[in-house]
């Protein structure tokens, strides 16, 4: 059976189909929620998480807005985390920040720690460290540097820093809106 | 949970899913099984009464049904038809208050800190007092007189003590049943040959010692039937 | 020690089941084997309380059995799977299982996590909402076994518990014996001998409602070495030998 039709399972209360998505999503939903949460309250916010699922399932739809079935439970653990993170208190900070957020929302630490996670996962799908694609994408938009400038220190043409940047920017949206690579199993 | 992949190391996804699974496949007590346990302060108890076979919503809907008809029935011909009907439908709960509990599992309830005894009587007692009080309301709406209103009840504690002996010493609660109709049929049928009415064995109230007395021999016979066994291997 | 049995007696009619057996276990997991008729399931059932003892001591967990309080009290710390168990066919797996957990006294706030965790661990999570009537036998047997462990027992009794499990689920049915054995006394009726070979710690043999061997699995091995005894494999050569021995001595007195 596929997510989906697991997912339509739940909604019937079929409750080893949600123990299978549970096998499925439950180990890259924890690594994700991992990276902002500590251990025992990844396994607090994933149980919540589940338990959402077995009561929400019937919401889900398959080609809606929230995107194919591995960004719907990703929707619904980052809702976990965040009420998690609140309870905790603002004193609370788990990472030192590695990215900067793009549309940071003000004022909400729980929201500031899962967009980062969020970037973090979704700059990733840019290819290796180091390679060419983070490297633009770390120049001209985390720091913010002129065309010209990137150009030069990559010993690569402007025109080729502008298409590549323009690219990481499209790849980056994409993710973050739930696209395909939103999904399980990212490496 | 066998072949996953184990997320991260410090994570335990195996304590994870029982959290979850010990909310998705328990069993909610209802309104029902939350005020048995406030009464007879014993969670297990409570659990053995609302599984009764005989207290289920089904069974209930079929003896109402039932008491109901004949109520019907006594205003339409006269003939009172529910303070015969009653004792009958009583028996078949009883006997299948003998179920799920002590029934096919019975090694398995003489093991346990809650004893099958307790449970039976537990089970009896409110079988007993849900079909009299739906027979009570059943013969006040058909009109009987005080007599038959209320005669009835002495009778009815007899055929649900046969019916409990018959079951418990038999371990079947089908004969249960059988025992408790036939005895309740032919003391009726007597008393019709005898005194010409159907209802003689109900109003006679010489017939209540008898009674009484009847119902306790079948109680002894159910307090030897659940003793701790010493026939069989 | 959980288990203390001086010289116990059970009889019925004219019939001798249990003769005078004397026995003392603790923590581990206890083997007993024996042929069909042998006494294994009514010592068992005098250990789970479900029939008293004609004459001899019985102690377990420390308490007398025979009065109603601490009887109570072993049966909160009781597991006990007997070997035929009837179901209800319209209860499912999380049903029977919490049925029986809170006939056990057992705290309602804890029933669903013991229940959860009694399920997974015998390996029917996946059906743990199936009505009891669609399940095989073996995992009927399962099922059963998940209602003896529930409350975490201190004295886990069970009378031929892996008939109807394939050999896969007969591992993953050793590996939690062993893991029960570590805190818990675990008693194992078998007529099968490979199970106990693997599992246990100590061996009772039986016959005709005497011990007439307690030992190591080792020890009973070799018992059967140059025996000539039947068997295919080691221990059921100990097996053989040891009940030929106990068989030829009650002819002897006969």
């Amino acid at each position: 059976m596929d997510d989906d039709e697991l997912i339509a399972a739940v909604a019937g209360g079929d409750d080893a189909a949600l123990r299978e998505l549970f096998s499925r999503h439950a180990p890259w939903l924890a690594a994700r929620l991992r990276a902002v949460l500590p251990a025992a309250e990844v396994e607090d916010a994933l149980q919540e998480t589940f338990l959402a699922v077995w009561q929400g399932a019937g919401g889900y739809r398959p080609a809606g807005p929230a995107g194919p079935a591995g960004g719907w439970l990703w929707g619904i653990a980052r809702r976990q985390a965040a009420l998690l993170l609140r309870r905790r208190g603002p004193a609370a900070e788990v990472l030192p920040a590695e990215f900067m957020t793009i549309g940071q929302q003000a004022g909400d630490p729980a929201e500031a720690a899962l967009a980062r996670a969020d970037l973090a996962q979704a700059v990733t799908a840019l290819g290796p460290a180091g390679g060419l694609e983070r490297e633009v994408w770390r120049l001209r938009y985390l720091e913010d540097r002129p065309v010209a400038e990137v150009a030069k220190l990559l010993g690569v043409p402007a025109g080729t820093v502008k298409s590549r940047a323009h690219r990481a920017r499209r790849v980056l949206l994409g993710v973050l809106r739930g696209g395909p690579a939103a999904g399980g199993g990212t490496k | 949970m066998s072949g996953t992949d184990a997320g991260p190391p410090d994570v335990d996804l195996g304590r994870v899913w029982l959290g979850v699974a010990a909310q998705v496949w328990r069993r909610e007590p209802r309104w029902a099984e939350r005020a048995a346990r406030r009464l007879l302060r014993s969670p297990g108890l409570a659990r053995a009464l609302v599984t009764t076979p005989s207290l289920l919503p089904g069974w209930l809907i079929a003896t109402a049904v039932v008491l109901v008809a004949g109520a019907l029935a006594t205003l339409g011909t006269g003939t009172p038809y529910v303070p015969l009907l009653a004792p009958a439908v009583a028996a078949a709960g009883i006997a299948y208050a003998y179920g799920p509990g002590i029934d096919p599992a019975w090694e398995l309830s003489r093991s346990m800190a809650v004893s099958d005894r307790m449970v039976l009587l537990v089970r009896a007692l409110a079988v007993f007092g849900l079909n009299a009080a739906l027979g009570l309301a059943a013969s006040a709406a058909s009109g009987a007189a005080a007599a038959l209103t209320f005669g009835w009840l002495v009778p009815m504690t007899a055929v649900c003590c046969l019916a409990l002996a018959a079951a418990t010493l038999a371990q079947s609660a089908n004969i249960g049943v059988a025992a408790a109709m036939s005895g309740w049929v032919i003391t009726v049928l007597a008393g019709n040959a005898a005194a010409g009415r159907l209802t003689a064995v109900i109003t006679d109230s010489s017939l209540i010692l008898p009674y009484l007395a009847f119902a306790a021999c079948c109680g002894a016979v159910v307090l030897y039937a659940t003793r701790i066994p010493r026939g069989t291997s | 020690m959980n288990v203390e049995l001086t010289d116990l007696t059970r009889r019925f009619g004219r019939t001798t089941a249990v003769s005078g057996v004397t026995l003392e276990a603790g923590p581990g997991v206890f083997g007993l084997l024996g042929p069909n008729g042998a006494g294994k399931t009514s010592l068992l059932r005098m250990m789970a309380t479900v029939i008293p003892p004609t004459s001899g001591r019985l102690r377990l967990l420390g308490r007398d059995p025979g009065s109603y309080a601490p009887r109570r009290e072993v049966r909160r710390r009781l597991g006990y799977l007997p070997q035929t168990l009837g179901y209800y066919p319209g209860f499912t797996v999380a049903d029977f299982v919490e049925y029986f957990a809170l006939l056990k006294d057992m705290p309602p706030g804890r029933v669903p996590a013991a229940v959860a965790a009694a399920i997974e661990q015998v390996g029917l999570g996946d059906r743990a909402r199936a009505k009891l009537r669609t399940l095989s036998g073996g995992m009927l047997r399962r099922a059963g076994i998940a209602q003896a462990i529930v409350n975490e027992p201190d004295l886990l009794l069970l009378d031929e518990p892996t008939a109807g499990l394939d050999p896969e689920q007969r591992v993953a049915f050793r590996s939690l014996l062993r893991e029960f054995g570590q805190r818990a006394t675990v008693i194992v009726s078998t007529h099968l001998v490979e199970d106990v070979g693997a599992a246990c710690t100590q061996v009772a043999l039986m016959e005709q409602g005497r011990i007439v061997f307690h030992g190591t699995p080792a020890e009973l091995t070799a018992r059967g070495e140059g025996s000539g005894a039947a068997g295919d494999a080691p221990l059921e050569r100990g097996y053989s030998a040891v009940l030929a021995a106990a068989r030829s001595v009650t002819a002897a007195r006969a």
